[in-house]
């Protein structure tokens, strides 16, 4: 037994040996092989940026038909020409992509605002439990804040969540069976799937007395993606948090862009009943992170109307120019309280 | 519960760590409760089908035992067991596959029949059967003497090290140790885990990382430069080889640590002069089986020319069909067959010439290994397609893409990765990775170890590649 400790004791030894060989020579690459949008983040420390933007699709998505097609991070750094501003976007990102992304900014680097993208639908089983979710937590792993060794071990032994499509599908299921909505007064659905099975059954029927499908679908979509409500024990929940404890801990002023979404055509289609909804988790938020000191909550949930979305078969918080715009000036002006 | 996985890195101590520290008395029952627990991590409900398969041997068994002296009455148990397992056997892998045959044997002759059976084929389920028929034989033949312990038994059948892929264990060899009482001996932990490291670097370093590039090559062979699909082929052969050469040493590693010695299933297979040779030395476990089982029974090579050529391809077409129920199983094994019985006749027109010169040994021997290697590799095409059409795509493009598609865009690494497997491959020729460690000095082991554990942490695929054999 003696014999096996020593030996054990030597593996240790080794272990610390393999790390720095591995942290020294091969976790960079790997970086860039297996989590490429670290490079993100490795140019907001190199270009020194004071204001850091992080999104998703919302931030780079544009419309053929716009004259200016930049970004909404573009349009809120229009204001500050003084600073030296960054984005850390990519598409299908959310707050906890944005967390270790911001996390492995060096504590030595000038940043001092960050806008966070919060969006509504993120919150939703549908979006937590999507098929994107397995490969975005492998990309994840060697993000984390361990032994660089360490994350290899655990990327090579797949320690970290890779359920399958049809595991998530089964979860996303049971939310939708399960989780209770709740109102304050009397409502005929209990769950997200009655809602969705009853609007099917139901239908949108044209002037002419025909059934149209494609409205359908689209009302079927907004409730599958907007009809829940946040709890304090939401995934996405705890992501924000960790943002707010990571901005406490730096030092910087965090402001929470709460994305336009579609309102217009939820109550068109749906009715007021979901849109209550949206607008009770998007007072949750307001709520829960607005008294924070030096964290700011820029609501844009109603800001961008119908015709201001690029997509018109699915709900995405996709603009046009004058919806970038106008959302990239609300942040804006939030940024200007720390600035001006 | 996968060999590569963070759970078996967690599981597998805490196992031995309980079966030195429990008295031998509640040892297997421990080992019981992991086996079950290893089992029920991929499909909880595949474990009945276990449990069936389990309570007709073990009960058949003790009743051809008990009624030794009856041949009737015995060779009645005897059948039953059989017939039972491989009727198990039958519904979960082959009758999907006699259903689709017969739909479309009917829609061809315009008749309307168009049934499906959809049943998903439990893990390792040809492994643990193949097992329970061979304590069943054996007892049968007077050999074991039946096992009164039920949970002993069934350990026997869910040792959790060979369960799933093997190696397919002899009731002589496993279920006699499950009865004796182990030690802890150092020599077991070191020779156990340097098993372990060295199945784990042939598997997720050599075998997955070369699969991407055999995945990207059969998924549309037509996109590929000829040269790029030759190099997938023989891709191919090092990932089943270190896939299951890589589970199969992890199982011995496993399986050593608690002092328990199973069966080696491969002894550098790719170093084979022959086909012959080529089945001594790949899956050995299954090749004894069907031996002992089949072609011995069948008269072996104690009988005319003809009639052993009919026994090999008996063996050979069952040993194709036991991997999968498709055709191009069937044919895979069927060409191993006959070429195994042209080499026999060709040997036997032209017998070896004796008192070679040793560089003439040499040269010979080169040209025999290299000719094995590539009619496997040429056959592991059939194992690996996903259909005729794929087959067909893959060797119409083999001959006219020369001057034509994409390249695979190789990493550097790989070439290191395969040319330190095939060395150690050359080195391990007929020893073992543990054994051939025990005659090098200290240092040389330890810097073995390190530059194998580095690698599987740091130069390990990424992507999720499932081991090969789990799907037969």
């Amino acid at each position: 037994m003696k014999k096996l400790i020593y030996r054990f004791a030597l593996l240790a030894a080794l272990l610390v040996l393999m790390n720095w060989i591995y942290g020294t020579f091969f976790f960079k690459n790997d970086l860039l092989k297996h989590s490429d949008e670290i490079q993100l983040t490795w140019d907001v420390v190199k270009d020194s940026c004071v204001l850091v933007y992080t999104g998703e699709s919302s931030n780079m998505t544009f419309s053929w038909y716009d004259t200016d097609r930049r970004k909404i991070s573009d349009f809120v750094f229009d204001h500050f020409p003084n600073l030296r501003c960054g984005d850390i976007s990519k598409a299908a990102s959310h707050a906890e992509v944005y967390y270790y992304l911001l996390e492995n900014i060096p504590e030595s680097a000038p940043v001092e605002t960050v806008i966070v993208t919060m969006n509504l639908r993120s919150f939703g089983y549908g979006w937590i439990e999507s098929e994107l979710e397995t490969p975005i937590q492998k990309q994840l792993v060697l993000l984390k804040d361990y032994p660089p060794l360490f994350n290899r071990f655990k990327l090579a032994f797949k320690a970290y969540d890779m359920s399958t499509t049809q595991e998530r599908s089964k979860r996303r299921a049971y939310h939708r069976n399960n989780d209770v909505l709740t109102f304050p007064y009397e409502f005929p659905y209990r769950t997200n799937f009655e809602w969705d099975y009853a609007t099917n059954v139901k239908g949108i029927y044209n002037d002419d007395g025909t059934r149209n499908q494609a409205l359908t679908t689209m009302a079927i979509a907004y409730i599958q993606n907007y009809a829940f409500q946040i709890s304090d024990d939401n995934p996405r929940v705890k992501d924000f948090d960790n943002i707010v404890k990571l901005a406490q801990k730096r030092g910087w002023n965090l402001i929470f862009n709460i994305l336009a979404e579609n309102v217009e055509q939820a109550q068109e289609l749906v009715g007021n009943d979901l849109v209550f909804l949206m607008r009770q988790n998007r007072d949750y938020l307001v709520n829960r992170y607005g008294d924070i000191e030096n964290v700011t909550i820029v609501d844009n949930l109603e800001a961008v109307e119908d015709k201001y979305f690029v997509d018109r078969d699915f709900t995405t918080e996709h603009y046009t120019e004058v919806g970038r715009r106008r959302i990239g000036d609300n942040v804006a002006q939030a940024v200007k309280i720390y600035y001006y | 519960m996968l060999f590569n996985s963070i759970e078996y890195v967690i599981f597998l101590p805490i196992v031995v760590m309980l079966f030195y520290l429990l008295p031998h008395r509640f040892r297997w029952m421990m080992l019981l409760v992991a086996s079950c627990t290893f089992y029920m991590w991929f499909v909880p409900e595949y474990i009945l089908i276990l449990l069936v398969t389990i309570i007709i041997d073990y009960s058949a068994g003790i009743l051809m035992e008990k009624h030794a002296d009856n041949h009737i009455l015995k060779r009645r148990y005897f059948r039953i067991s059989i017939i039972s397992t491989c009727l198990v056997l039958f519904i979960f892998k082959y009758l999907g596959f006699v259903n689709d045959n017969i739909v479309a044997l009917c829609q061809a002759l315009n008749l309307n029949v168009n049934t499906t059976v959809d049943l998903i084929l439990p893990i390792g389920l040809s492994f643990h059967t193949f097992q329970s028929m061979s304590y069943v034989i054996e007892v049968y033949r007077g050999n074991q003497k039946a096992e009164r312990n039920f949970g002993i038994y069934s350990l026997y059948v869910m040792f959790f090290p060979q369960l799933v892929t093997g190696p397919i264990e002899r009731p002589g060899n496993l279920l006699r140790q499950l009865h004796e009482e182990k030690t802890f001996d150092y020599d077991n932990i070191s020779k156990g885990f340097r098993l372990i490291i060295f199945g784990l670097f042939i598997k997720m370093v050599v075998a997955d990382n070369v699969g991407a590039y055999v995945d990207m090559i059969y998924a549309e062979p037509s996109k590929y430069n000829s040269w790029d699909i030759i190099l997938g082929m023989f891709f191919y052969s090092f990932q089943i080889y270190g896939d299951f050469f890589g589970y199969s040493t992890i199982a011995l590693g496993s399986a050593k640590l608690m002092g328990f010695n199973i069966t080696d299933n491969f002894n550098t297979p790719y170093l084979a002069k022959s086909i012959a040779e080529f089945w001594h030395r790949w899956h050995i476990s299954l090749s004894t089986w069907f031996r002992d089982y089949v072609y011995f029974p069948l008269g072996g090579s104690h009988v005319k020319f003809g009639r052993w050529a009919f026994n090999i391809m008996v063996v050979f077409v069952l040993s194709g069909i036991w991997h999968g129920a498709a055709w191009n199983f069937l044919i895979w094994g069927a060409a191993h067959g006959m070429l195994h019985i042209v080499e026999k006749a060709i040997l036997n027109h032209l017998p070896e010439k004796e008192n070679r010169g040793k560089l003439e040994k040499i040269i010979v021997d080169a040209f025999k290994i290299a000719k094995t290697f590539l009619l496997v590799t040429l056959f592991w095409s059939l194992f690996r397609a996903t259909s005729f059409a794929n087959i067909s795509d893959l060797f119409t493009s083999l001959v006219n893409n020369f001057n034509a598609g994409e390249h695979l865009g190789i990493e550097n690494s790989i070439w290191i990765y395969l040319g330190l497997f095939i060395l150690l491959d050359v080195l391990l020729f007929n020893n073992r990775f543990d054994k051939w460690c025990d005659n090098r000095p200290t240092v040389v082991r330890w810097t073995i170890y390190f530059i194998l554990i580095f690698m599987i942490i740091a130069c390990s695929s990424v992507n999720n590649f499932p081991f090969i054999y789990f799907q037969f």
